[in-house]
């Protein structure tokens, strides 16, 4: 620009004359700060996530090619497999537990730090620490609370007298089983609920709970009249992103429970048809049928919890 | 919670760290005691002889190396590698994009940053069969190229996101004055935006770099050797084999969780700002 203005004021050029040249000189910068990421994104995110789109419709497999249209067909195949079916409703118990479970106790955490006292830096420090950790590392640390022969759980329960000996607490019962594995995500991902609902929390305004209190309200009134509602964008948001998490569960139920059809999720099974079996076609079509229903679900929540909320 | 019981918001808090913290302890508990006494009924809550045996075996200290450490040692230096590759050409590439998407206006501009906006709404696997055989037809399975690509495509969304909106939240003035300085817009950020973004960029390469630590599915699917197996997939390999004491697994998992463990302690603030910054705007 100061090259054109300078030119500009040198030489007088005629006015089209300037204006061709002022074109000429467009900002090439944003353009080349913006292509690694342009490279990246379109090559490595959006091509990829096409191909899930499109391929999910056709028979792809490694062990037998040539590539067909197949309509509905994976789908129809999925269905009619019992290990996805199976997998199906565990992953919609995954999904109901975890996202229940995190937001009430992230609601409950927050609460408790909502407001000022020594040592809270250090407290969410050793909050943060469970999301911080790998998922699949968490489900190791888990697998020993839960064993049964030297677990920390069993040996808790039987020095209650609560069991009469050590017992296997994941594979024989389904519900049982989910549920242990989904507290071991729960743990991972509440932290983030209880930040989320925290930041909220921390900007609502003292006068609110004066005006409450005045008008008689204890503390359970003031959570459910003012707190609660107010809190409802960080609500939905940690709810979306529990949602998101517990869709698509893998690391944790691969750990604590292998290959056992018994506690497997949908992406398990993206797993295992994918690439145990190389029918891709068929991966395409679950891993599809994950992402739409997890964007749906989200669109869901927002709409039913989201309230924008103004002081 | 406001002026509620004092009693009670003490229980909470022991319950907030008993919670988080428990878990964590067994492991550490654990990896520090003998086969024989890990095996004790009830448990032995506390070591009743603590030892660092499990650890040496694993690493291969002070006596014979064994497959099993060479594989260990392997993934360790896998998985710095792979996570410091893919965190630092995230975060640069994130700068660059962030900062022109910011402050700049261009054709395209707008779409293309909705379009990365859109892929943060992706589940993460979405891409993972594609990916996988992508990389086959590149030739960059089992290598360190093919899991950082992957790495950086999955992380490159939320850090654009998170440094978008820390860079927006600066003003304008000093860069203006920079640039009337003679200046150019490299130099302005270079030297005025990036000094002063520098909570933001900590922020964003703490959360890519414990997001890439934490991979496990993509490296599985990627890497089917232990040239390029970070630690996350040899531990899980480990413990599929039922021969390994539950000592020697907790030990392992001490390892890969001591990294992220000490990086959250120590820098809770920044993650705190970055997550809330990623996730609420």
């Amino acid at each position: 620009m100061t090259n054109l203005a300078s030119s500009t004021r040198t030489s007088t050029p005629t006015r089209p004359t300037s204006s061709r040249r002022r074109r000429r000189h467009v900002d090439l910068l944003p353009y080349w700060l913006v292509l690694p990421l342009a490279v990246v994104i379109v090559g490595l995110a959006i091509v990829p996530a096409a191909f899930t789109a499109v391929e999910a419709f056709f028979r792809v497999s490694a062990l037998d090619p040539p590539t067909r249209f197949l309509g509905f067909g994976n789908f129809r195949a999925l269905l009619d497999t019992p290990e996805v079916r199976t997998a199906l409703g565990n992953t919609a118990l995954y999904v109901v537990i975890g996202v229940a479970l995190s937001t009430i106790l992230g609601i409950i955490m927050a609460l408790i730090l909502q407001a000022p006292f020594r040592g809270r830096s250090l407290v969410i420090a050793v909050l943060i620490l469970p999301w911080a950790l790998p998922g699949v590392v968490e489900g190791l640390v888990w697998s020993g609370i839960y064993d049964a022969n030297n677990g920390l759980l069993n040996s808790v329960l039987t020095s209650l007298h609560i069991t009469g000996g050590y017992s296997v607490f994941l594979g024989p019962h389904r519900l049982l089983t989910i549920a242990l594995i989904e507290l071991v995500q729960v743990w991972q991902i509440t932290p983030l609920s209880v930040l989320l609902i925290l930041a909220v929390l921390q900007i609502i305004p003292g006068e609110l709970y004066e005006a409450a209190r005045l008008d008689g309200c204890g503390w359970w009134g003031q959570i459910r009249r003012v707190t609660l509602p107010l809190a409802r964008p960080g609500i939905a948001i940690a709810m979306v992103q529990a949602l998101v998490a517990t869709l698509n569960v893998f690391d944790q139920p691969y750990v604590l429970n292998g290959a056992a059809t018994t506690g497997s999720s949908l992406m398990m099974q993206t797993y295992f048809v994918s690439f145990q079996n190389l029918d891709f076609g068929a991966g395409y079509a679950l891993s599809l049928f994950i992402t739409v229903a997890t964007m749906l679900l989200s669109l869901g929540i927002v709409r039913l919890v989201y309230r924008r909320v103004e002081f | 919670m406001r002026r509620g019981n004092p009693v009670a918001r003490w229980v909470g808090i022991g319950f907030i760290l008993l919670w988080s913290l428990i878990p964590i302890y067994w492991a550490v508990n654990t990896s520090l005691q003998r086969d024989v006494d890990a095996g004790a009924r009830p448990a032995n809550y506390v070591p009743p002889h603590p030892t660092l045996h499990n650890y040496a075996s694993l690493l291969g200290i002070g006596g014979v190396a064994s497959d099993l450490t060479s594989q260990i040692r392997r993934s360790i230096l896998n998985i710095f590698v792979e996570c410091g590759a893919a965190t630092i050409l995230t975060v640069a590439v994130a700068v660059l994009a962030a900062y022109a998407f910011a402050r700049m206006t261009f054709r395209f501009g707008r779409v293309l940053f909705y379009a990365v906006l859109v892929t943060m709404a992706f589940p993460a696997y979405t891409t993972l069969i594609p990916l996988y055989r992508i990389m086959t037809d590149l030739g960059l399975v089992n290598t360190y190229a093919g899991i950082v690509l992957v790495y950086i495509s999955g992380f490159l969304p939320l850090a654009t996101w998170i440094l978008y909106n820390y860079f927006s939240s600066l003003p304008r003035s000093l860069e203006e004055a920079g640039l009337c300085d003679g200046a150019s817009r490299l130099q302005v950020l270079w030297r005025i935006v990036l000094p002063l973004a520098r909570p933001g960029v900590i922020s964003t390469t703490i959360i890519t770099f414990l997001a890439a630590w934490a991979q496990f599915l993509f490296p599985l699917v990627l890497s089917s050797d232990s040239s390029t197996q970070p630690l996350t997939v040899v531990i899980t390999s480990l413990q599929a084999r039922h021969t390994i004491p539950v000592t020697l697994l907790d030990a392992a998992g001490v390892l890969a969780i001591a990294v992220p463990a000490l990086i959250a302690l120590a820098l809770n603030r920044y993650i705190v700002s970055g997550l809330l910054t990623g996730s609420v705007k």
